[in-house]
């Protein structure tokens, strides 16, 4: 499924999230857990430093907020903290090695079989982190055939090894609860919870929400992937790939927040007169910053986790900004004067600064930077450093974006 | 229908508050807006005379003054609609949806945003450049165009108004389900964006779409005013018209046009905006006391431009950063008008018997 740059509706209110750890983890003792709650407090996060290597075959989570991780005995527990609501509620998931009897404790929590062999991705996001893990013959339904960018899904897709399960509300339970996957993923939306899973949950479906969009900063937002390792038992290759992308993210992020002069520059496009642009809290403003940009918005904070914007507050930036980033699904400076003619008055459009992130958009009108870019923003990184800094890097080809000629 | 001799320097002393009212609205539509600019600056962008601030010169020029002559011919053309729609079916609550234009606009539309959840009609759509453009209205177009051609087919066959009338509600009720059918199957953020066009907006219409949607509406108001005098019989019922003289059918294919290229265009170029077409023409025959369409039609113009200026005013919110849909604001606005007017003259059959 692809999704909009910045989903509207980002939960109001949320004062700070409530994030269990697991304190004991580190030391590598056999499972002695001792949660202890506490809260974040709601700025801009900043990437906490690097906690020491976790043991084999664990990982701890480092900068998103939205789940925890934990290990008790020969099982483990996903907490997936649900942003939308006042009131921060947790949906616990017990995972038990396949095969063995569930053990007491967590009597609110849905239980898993692990390794799960089986999983049905409601997102596109889903297929990324099953392709970041090298998983993905464990895909075995999507939400829309339609929206799939990795090569081995697709060849999945062709052999008729994934059959769609359809979206939102019009998910198809019968064939779900049928076929029983071992796990569904569902994306989370303001108004939506568990609830609207019953059926599956009555059938013995399990349905894990991810609402890593609503993360502040792109490696949080990446992070989610580990969600996925836990499941599959991989550990170990997610602490290593995960841990490669966030040491290179960070090298660039140093180099963006460093770089001089910071362009000014304007993100997406409006529809009619509302022009949504990301607020500061969301992780795409976290990119800007990165990336060493001078953004208008950057102090303004929304619920939604963006800002719908008068046409005629955003245009004076647009007019004298230095590059103009996001332009829905256009490719071409033309296409951009068909969507509105008045356009061609800002500055980027007259220097050619225009980036567009849909360079690698497929036949199917798939964009794999909603996809594969969501676990890979080292990636997202270096070309917006690459566009925006030129000679900052060595020179490369853009991965994502593109220029519009 | 004769006007009362007292009467006509009173209606004429209107026209004019009428078009004092437009004009008023028109300068506090560009002068407003959520960038604060200030008058003096306005009037200098608008003489084009040289400002030190281009950031406001393209605020007013580009996205100001479009829209409030987007706000004109929005106004006057659905305002005028609806009145020739009430009369021609003698029913206080028609307007320019009840045809099933605005539906079938809807539906259209709808065609482009949400048929992108099949490869075929994502290419297309891309091909066309649809967003907030052209292709847009074009499909806006096709769907008003169809249901408008099914109506003058039908009204050729149908003689009596009320069945067309009828036969226009079903033809919304139609297209309607299909829309929610659509709606059904395809993903939140394509819903999301069709819900926002139908909110309505003045904003996406500028340069050539601008040009084309005021010469349509141009069209569409002088086949109005022509019809003026048909209008007038059509208000005594049909044998009555006949028997003075009118061509029924072809008056009434001539007022169907008409009001198909006001309500059609309108709603391809801004979405559908509630309620200037069914308030406007109870507000001026209030105003007016007449039932004479001479009259009506050039107060209805009016009003409807006024009316439309003033809720786009209150749809900036100065001062803040976000806009209200206009639609949402028109109804706020005008349902408690019209109760206003209606509750006082509660024998509104008068003016269509």
């Amino acid at each position: 499924m692809s999704r909009p740059p910045f989903p509207s509706g980002r939960a109001g209110g949320v004062p700070a999230y409530l994030v269990a750890r697991c304190g004991l983890l580190l030391l590598g003792l056999l499972g002695l857990t001792a949660p202890a709650a506490f809260s974040q407090p709601s700025s801009p996060p900043k990437a906490r430093p690097t906690v020491a290597a976790p043991a084999k075959g664990r990982t701890t989570v480092t900068y998103a907020k939205g789940f925890t991780i934990a290990y008790t005995g020969r099982c483990k527990v996903i907490t997936i903290l649900s942003p939308f609501e006042q009131k921060t509620t947790a949906t616990r998931y017990l995972l038990v090695p396949r095969g063995t009897p569930r053990p007491a404790g967590y009597p609110d929590a849905h239980v898993i079989a692990i390794p799960i062999r089986s999983l049905v991705g409601l997102s596109s996001m889903h297929v990324a982190l099953a392709s970041f893990l090298g998983a993905e013959d464990v895909v075995v339904g999507l939400g829309n055939l339609q929206y799939a960018s990795a090569p081995k899904v697709r060849q999945r897709i062709a052999e008729g090894k994934i059959y769609a399960v359809g979206q939102g509300k019009e998910l198809n339970n019968e064939q779900l609860v049928a076929r029983h996957p071992d796990l569904v993923m569902a994306t989370g939306w303001p108004g939506e919870n568990l609830t609207r899973f019953q059926t599956l949950a009555a059938a013995g479906v399990p349905v894990m929400i991810n609402s890593e969009w609503v993360e502040s900063t792109p490696l949080a937002r990446a992070e989610w992937v580990k969600v996925l390792a836990v499941l599959l038992n991989k550990e170990d290759l997610v602490n290593q790939k995960f841990g490669q992308v966030a040491r290179e993210y960070q090298r660039l992020a140093a180099l963006g927040q460093k770089a001089s002069p910071r362009p000014r520059v304007v993100v997406g496009m409006p529809f009619k007169d509302v022009w949504h642009v990301p607020d500061a809290d969301s992780y795409m403003a976290q990119f800007l910053r990165d990336a060493g940009t001078t953004y208008a918005w950057n102090q303004s904070k929304a619920p939604q986790g963006s800002l719908a914007l008068s046409f005629e507050t955003v245009a004076p930036v647009a007019l004298t900004a230095d590059y103009w980033l996001h332009l829905s699904s256009t490719a071409t400076k033309a296409e951009v004067l068909t969507q509105d003619a008045r356009y061609a008055a800002f500055a980027p459009f007259q220097s050619g600064r225009l980036y567009n992130n849909n360079r690698r958009t497929n036949a199917e009108g798939s964009n794999d930077y909603w996809e594969s870019g969501a676990v890979r923003p080292d990636l997202v990184l270096a070309d917006l450093l690459r566009i925006l800094h030129p000679g900052l890097l060595p020179a490369g080809a853009l991965h994502y974006y593109q220029q519009l000629k | 229908m004769p006007v009362p001799a007292a009467g006509a320097g009173r209606n004429i002393t209107w026209l004019l508050v009428l078009a004092l009212l437009v004009g008023l609205g028109f300068v506090l539509d560009i002068a407003l807006g959520s960038v604060s600019i200030p008058l003096p600056a306005v009037v200098r962008i608008l003489l084009r005379q040289p400002i030190d601030t281009p950031a406001w010169e393209f605020i007013v020029r580009e996205i100001r003054l479009p829209k409030a002559l987007t706000a004109l011919a929005v106004g006057s053309g659905l305002a005028v609609s609806g009145l020739q729609m009430q009369t021609l079916f003698r029913n206080p609550l028609a307007g320019p949806s009840v045809l099933g234009l605005t539906a079938g606009a809807g539906l259209g539309v709808a065609a482009v945003m949400l048929a992108s959840g099949s490869a075929a009609g994502s290419l297309a759509i891309r091909a066309l450049g649809v967003g907030g453009s052209w292709g847009l209205v074009l499909a806006a177009t096709t769907g008003a165009a169809l249901v408008m051609g099914l109506v003058l087919a039908l009204s050729g066959r149908v003689r009596d108004n009320v069945v067309l009338l009828i036969v226009g509600m079903m033809i919304a009720s139609v297209t309607g389900a299909i829309v929610s059918l659509w709606q059904y199957f395809s993903a939140p953020e394509q819903i999301q964006e069709y819900l926002l066009w139908t909110f309505g907006s003045l904003g996406g219409v500028t340069g050539s779409h601008l040009a084309v949607l005021a010469s349509v509406v141009t069209v569409g108001l002088v086949l109005a005013f022509a019809s003026a005098k048909s209008l007038n019989a059509l208000l005594l019922g049909e044998n009555y018209a006949r028997s003075m003289g009118l061509v029924v059918g072809r008056s009434r294919t001539l007022i169907i046009l008409s009001t198909s290229l006001l309500a059609g265009s309108i709603t391809a170029f801004c979405g559908p905006i509630g309620f200037v077409g069914i308030a406007v023409p109870h507000l001026t025959r209030a105003l007016l006391r007449t039932a004479d369409h001479r009259l009506l039609l050039p107060a209805s113009c009016l009003a409807g431009a006024a009316l439309t200026l003033g809720c786009d005013c209150i749809a900036q919110l100065p001062g803040s950063q976000a806009t209200l849909p206009l639609s949402v604001v028109t109804s706020l606005l005008g349902a408690p008008v019209v109760l206003w007017v209606v509750l006082r003259r509660q024998n509104i059959r008068s003016s269509f018997s």
